[in-house]
């Protein structure tokens, strides 16, 4: 009975966030217009709408992976790495069609997030630091296999450029292909029981596995699919940016991605988040980024921001849970006689 | 959990103290790689087998070596501090920003030691105060920190420092004849310091039962928040250690300082036998790995590896570290069972 209770009430306040980012980035819309009017100019609003997508594309993978109470430190060099293989096969073989060279990005990074699956779900390391040495391995790859040199704009396809430029009714396919992914894991997140489970994992991974649920190859999966995404990711970087550079090509990026889902009312200890939370996080991190750089707020202000902000929501996720269990256990013990 | 329990089951069998050879299996993964890493770069290269030379470069990885011991302690704890050379790159902005405004550099090398105790001491306040997991607490405050640090110091480089603070690494202990580094005899000094607290006091044996169970020893009377809290201060003081160390070394400070240390001192830790999910591991472990990890990045610089490169080698050695005592428990344990039956 307590149980529905408290489920209702954490419900109610995934609820209330939501409104409360929603609000923030209407406030944030509001003063950055105001501040510089140029930040309302279509050109910036379209430069924000696509950095978004990217963002958003990570953003998913990486709550699935926190809801799993792990995380994934190295989505920026995967995103580098896979942005770098299918730029290079790009130039060498001009032939390919676009969809053959997306599917291959994602290939590369469904396998770089297999390495980090079988570390971590395997080998049981702590995701925090199999995830750093991966950070660090993946950016290394990157360079060998470029021999550091970057791609550059004319060896990409105007039809790649385009993924960022064109699209569906005026809606570039950048954009698509992250409403696609959004979709899609509203889908799984809410309708299936893989992605119920997901949940079960987090919330108690001793518990998750005495009901027989197959933590290790969840925790393997999700690991693979956010690979998958960081490569799809990469693929989109390319589309945007025109150009991939070993030393550049989504250097910091993790920290960005995290602080997104965090912000969306993902809980870090695992066993909450949603796909609502998650969008509206990728988009107030997105808006903030830029709307501090249209300003004039320097740049150096921005890692300092993304780590107040991960604090700011750590303190207040495990306030609230506090708060929720010191109630449920007044409640049972209320009601246990 | 149960890798704990299999292994505090395993050590109450052995009666007698375990044979020389058993007690220096920790330390083997780090020898392994310091021979391998000599015979690699000496074959690469005709000029890496110098003894001076190597003595001399000693003097670049002391940095990393502070940080490690202290991150030896937090890790025995049970915790990880991901923070140390963000809060590295603060003390040293502290310092630069104080020298600038004429503060004498003696002074400023104190306030940086002030402030990289401070910085620890908010780790400590999130993590041990408010009861939140330090992985993610230290994650957040190294982006927090490092950004402090390009707040304070934008893109300038601070140049302001006199020549006598300069080049540390270049003063030699034993005079011309023997070229042996001032930072490597202080970095000696304070692992003889470390380990002391960790093995001859009341500290360490806290630090050790707190690792290996945090519940039990608080249970037995330890006061494990004081020395978990201890253990981020000295974090954050040997950060600041590092920064004076490290610009006395550069010789400018730069906001970018020290990036992505805390990968190499974690991995230092780990390598030297450390169990990265608390209650054991030494400091002459940590020694050695440091001198492990100094060959490897010796003899990539010597055959021209780029610097992403020898990253990724570091990362490697990182979770092959972690990985392989993983596996041999678990053949171990896997292997008594079938003894049992």
């Amino acid at each position: 009975m307590s149980d529905v209770k408290g489920a209702g009430r954490l419900r109610q306040i995934a609820r209330l966030r939501e409104a409360g980012i929603a609000a923030v980035i209407i406030v944030l819309i509001v003063v950055f217009g105001v501040l510089n009017p140029r930040f309302l100019n279509p050109d910036n609003l379209g430069s924000i709408v696509l950095s978004v997508g990217i963002l958003m594309i990570l953003a998913i993978g990486q709550m699935l992976v926190i809801i799993t109470r792990n995380i994934d430190l190295s989505v920026g060099s995967v995103l580098g790495l896979s942005a770098m293989v299918m730029g290079m096969v790009g130039r060498d073989f001009p032939q390919l069609p676009i969809a053959l060279l997306i599917v291959v990005a994602m290939v590369v990074g469904g396998l770089a997030g297999a390495v980090n699956g079988v570390l971590v779900a395997l080998f049981k390391i702590p995701a925090i630091i199999a995830t750093l040495g991966t950070l660090a391995i993946f950016r290394g790859l990157t360079f060998l296999v470029s021999n550091n040199v970057q791609v550059d704009p004319e060896d990409i396809s105007v039809e790649m450029k385009n993924l960022a430029a064109r699209g569906l009714l005026g809606v570039p396919w950048l954009v698509i292909f992250a409403l696609i992914v959004v979709a899609l894991a509203w889908w799984f997140t809410k309708r299936t029981m893989t992605g119920k489970r997901l949940y079960a994992i987090g919330s108690n991974p001793d518990a998750a596995r005495m009901r027989g649920l197959n933590v290790t190859g969840l925790t393997f999966g999700v690991f693979v699919v956010m690979g998958a995404l960081a490569g799809l990711g990469g693929a989109m970087y390319v589309a945007r940016f025109a150009t991939v550079n070993p030393a550049d090509a989504g250097l910091g990026f993790e920290l960005a991605v995290i602080s997104a889902v965090v912000i969306g009312g993902t809980n870090i200890f695992g066993g909450s988040g949603t796909v609502l939370g998650t969008v509206l996080g990728t988009i107030l991190v997105g808006i903030l980024a830029n709307g501090l750089t249209v300003v004039g707020v320097s740049g150096f202000w921005q890692r300092f921001a993304s780590g107040a902000i991960i604090l700011l929501a750590i303190v207040a996720d495990s306030f609230v849970r506090k708060r929720i269990e010191t109630r449920q256990s007044r409640e049972t013990v209320v009601r246990s006689p | 959990m149960s890798r704990m329990v299999m292994q505090d089951v395993s050590d109450s069998v052995v009666s007698r103290p375990a044979p020389w050879f058993s007690r220096a299996v920790p330390y083997l993964p780090s020898i392994v790689i310091l021979i391998a890493a000599m015979i690699y770069g000496t074959v690469s290269s005709p000029y890496f087998l110098n003894f001076t030379a190597l003595l001399v470069n000693t003097g670049r990885y002391v940095e990393i070596g502070l940080l490690a011991l202290a991150l030896t302690v937090v890790i025995v704890n049970g915790d990880i501090d991901l923070s140390v050379a963000s809060n590295l790159a603060v003390s040293a902005a502290t310092m630069g920003l104080m020298v600038e405004g004429g503060v004498a550099v003696e002074i400023a090398a104190l306030a940086a030691l002030a402030v990289g105790v401070g910085l620890g001491a908010i780790n400590a306040i999130f993590i041990v105060g408010l009861g939140l997991p330090s992985l993610v607490v230290t994650l957040a405050t190294l982006a927090l920190y490092r950004g402090l640090a390009q707040i304070m110091l934008g893109d300038n480089a601070v140049t302001a420092y006199p020549d006598e603070f300069v080049g540390a690494d270049q003063v030699s202990v034993l005079g011309e004849a023997v070229r042996v580094p001032m930072p490597l005899v202080m970095f000696l000094g304070f692992a003889v310091l470390f380990s002391f607290l960790l093995t001859r006091t009341n500290f360490g044996l806290s630090c050790y039962l707190t690792g290996s169970n945090q519940k039990a020893a608080l249970f037995s009377g330890i006061k494990t928040d004081r020395t978990r809290a201890t253990a981020f201060l000295l974090a954050g003081l040997m950060a600041g250690a590092a920064a004076v160390m490290l610009t006395s070394r550069l010789g400018s400070t730069l906001s970018n300082v020290g990036l992505g240390l805390e990968l190499l001192a974690i991995t230092v830790v780990v390598l030297g036998g450390t169990d990265i999910f608390g209650g054991r591991g030494t400091i002459l472990g940590t020694v050695i790995a440091l001198f492990a990890v100094m060959a490897v990045r010796e003899s990539l610089v010597i055959s021209n590896v780029n610097g992403q490169v020898q990253d990724a080698v570091v990362g490697v050695i990182l979770i092959v570290a972690i990985v392989v005592p993983i596996a041999v428990t678990r053949w171990k344990s896997r292997a008594a069972t079938r003894r049992l039956r």
